[in-house]
């Protein structure tokens, strides 16, 4: 039986779409999700509710999980992850191969760090499959495969010293920011876009906040002076990214990750007004709902579906860029990019739920 | 392979600018293939940054960033940067030449800005290759934000002493009558004029190398024609941070703004 629609389903079917917008450069509604107003973006909310729904995998803390039943879940789902990326890889390889003879461009070869896959290909295949080679906006993947294969041992820390999990995570945090330490790429020379060692924080803060107890159950028993607490970080945060007032990095002290805006290591600055924008809008979800019930079942829709709407979102991102690429873009073809992406986003989401309907229907 | 000396011959011609002044002896030479009338320079080479870093430290980081791929075929980590980094370090023994790559194929000129004064921070890079264009021109980003963006990112680098050199479009043949693709190479070749820095033209050599192709009835190969447009991009690198360590600073030009301090006395 489907989940009913509620908050974390409806902002990660929002993240969905949003990141699914983000990743056609150039296209003119990316200038109206939040990335134009908040120094976060939906990668954060993505993750963060990453962890919030590990929690709702280990169980209620009055009935719990068996451990081996959540390690044997997790490391399922940590290949489900491995397997998508690994086919839509696949697949946005054979669009840019497509495109280019197609179009007769070759430099569509080139885009998206694919280059290496056509002039290298026998390095290029291993670093794809050990996920060190990573094509552009086809980054994030990845560090949920990390994320997933770290979260049985989230989950045990949890269980069995609780009070330990988040020091330790937010000590490797700082510890990766400090030195800094970073995931590199191979064959071609570089780094992970998202730093595993950074963005696991979020997946944590995500675990922790979920829980009724501890920190989780101290943020909601005072969630109001909290929103009141963070609604000038919201404000200010918005003015910064709006009037492009971000601390001169060069100017910040050592160490400079833990003073400068960054994604790749989701810097504090980021993080914090990430908290800030989670604790203000979670209030959110319920007037949406009154004054919107009808638009919060779908977009929950894609949010229960995540996996299979963001694979085929990334799919469909990568054919806009093509699509505006030739035709050069316009608020025409933006809007049925964004139009007809989106449809086949919710087209996805019905799908699947469509399937598991008639999977678990008892036969006649 | 075959079509390298003949490709190298018209990346000469690409190039090609009038010779502001010739360069030590120390320079590495660039491969006969390359070299031609008047190919032994660049516009305003000067390089103040990083001949401060050779002086002082005898040592020069490079931040190697944009939406390019410096890719080359067969196992060459670091791209047709590690050739860079062979030919300054053969020629100007003991001097260490870091080349950090923190380029993202495909990244937008505006996120790679913000990326840019980021790594420059971590890295206290000395000059930056700033690979920038063809993203932004695949993606039909709006021409005057790309050159607020660009022209915004280059003004930053020389607030920090950062030197910066640009590498421009690809070529394509369908694109070489795209009003927006010619727009976006013109924004690239009027920001560095303005605001002085160097621009390599890879587009105007891979032009040629098409042109070439069809004129000999080769089979176009793509990555044929990359490899070798890397190669030489490569080498023209190479010695646009060679000259600029050592030409002393070019006259100001009228309506430019300030100018640059002299070289150091090598």
């Amino acid at each position: 039986m489907k989940r009913e629609a509620n908050a974390i389903d409806f902002w990660r079917g929002f993240a969905l779409i949003t990141i699914f917008i983000n990743h056609i450069p150039g296209i003119v509604f990316d200038r109206f999700t939040s990335k134009n107003f908040s120094i976060s973006d939906s990668a954060e909310l993505f993750v963060f509710l990453a962890g919030w729904s590990l929690r709702l995998i280990v169980g209620r803390e009055d009935r719990p999980r068996p451990m081996p039943q959540i390690v044997f879940r997790l490391g399922g789902r940590a290949i489900t992850l491995y397997a998508a990326h690994m086919m839509i890889g696949m697949i946005a390889i054979a669009i840019l191969a497509s495109a280019s003879i197609v179009l007769d461009n070759p430099l569509l070869l080139e885009w998206h760090n694919a280059a290496a896959v056509f002039f290298d290909p026998v390095n290029t295949h291993i670093g794809m499959a050990l996920l060190s080679h990573q094509l552009g906006y086809f980054d994030i993947l990845p560090l949920y495969v990390v994320l997933m294969v770290i979260a049985p041992l989230v989950a045990a820390i949890d269980r069995y010293l609780p009070r330990l999990l988040l020091p330790l995570s937010i000590a490797i945090y700082l510890t990766a920011l400090s030195v800094p330490i970073t995931i590199p790429t191979w064959p071609t020379e570089g780094q992970w876009f998202f730093n595993p060692l950074c963005w696991q924080l979020v997946f944590v803060l995500g675990f922790v906040m979920a829980k009724p107890s501890g920190i989780g159950g101290f943020v909601r028993r005072h969630i109001r002076p909290i929103r009141w607490l963070a609604l000038p970080m919201v404000i200010g945060g918005a003015i910064m990214v709006i009037y492009d007032i971000y601390p001169d990095p060069v100017d910040m002290p050592e160490p400079k990750l833990l003073f400068i805006v960054g994604k790749t290591f989701v810097t504090p600055i980021r993080l914090i007004q990430f908290l800030a924008l989670v604790a203000v809008f979670s209030a959110a979800y319920g007037y949406i709902r009154k004054l919107g019930p009808r638009l919060v079942e779908p977009i929950s829709m894609l949010g229960r579906n995540s996996l299979e709407v963001f694979c085929v979102g990334s799919v469909l991102s990568l054919l806009g860029q093509v699509v505006r690429f030739q035709t050069g873009g316009s608020y025409a073809i933006d809007t049925g990019l964004v139009a007809t992406g989106v449809t086949i986003l919710f087209l996805t989401a019905w799908l699947a739920e469509w399937q598991d309907r008639v999977t678990k229907a008892p036969a006649t | 392979m075959k079509l390298l000396p003949a490709f190298l011959a018209l990346m000469v011609l690409a190039f090609s600018r009038p010779a502001l002044a010739q360069a030590p002896a120390e320079i590495a030479a660039v491969p006969k293939e390359c070299v031609g009338p008047g190919a032994n320079d660049v516009q305003d080479p000067y390089l103040p940054n990083v001949a401060a870093a050779l002086r002082d430290r005898k040592k020069i980081v490079i931040l190697a960033i944009g939406s390019t791929s410096a890719t080359m075929r067969g196992p060459i980590r670091g791209g047709y940067y590690a050739i860079v980094e062979r030919i300054l370090e053969k020629a100007f023994k003991p001097l260490d030449v870091v080349i950090i790559h923190r380029g993202v194929s495909g990244e937008l000129a505006a996120d790679a800005a913000s990326r840019i004064k980021t790594e420059i921070a971590l890295t206290k890079a000395d000059l930056v290759l700033w690979q920038v264009g063809t993203a932004d021109a695949l993606a039909h980003v709006p021409i005057y934000e790309f050159r607020n963006t660009v022209t915004g990112q280059i003004r930053w680098l020389k607030e920090h002493k950062v030197d910066v050199i640009l590498v421009g479009l690809r070529y394509a043949a369908s694109l070489a009558k795209d009003p927006y693709y010619l727009g976006i190479r013109n924004i690239i070749s009027d920001v560095a004029e303005k605001e002085k820095v160097i621009r390599l033209r890879r587009y105007d050599a891979e032009q040629a190398l098409s042109k070439l192709n069809r004129d000999t009835a080769e089979g176009f190969d793509f990555a044929q024609n990359s490899e070798a447009s890397s190669i030489c991009t490569a080498e023209y690198i190479a010695r646009a941070i060679a000259a600029g360590l050592f030409i002393k600073k070019a006259p100001p030009r009228p309506g430019t703004p300030g100018a640059l301090p002299s070289a150091p006395a090598n």
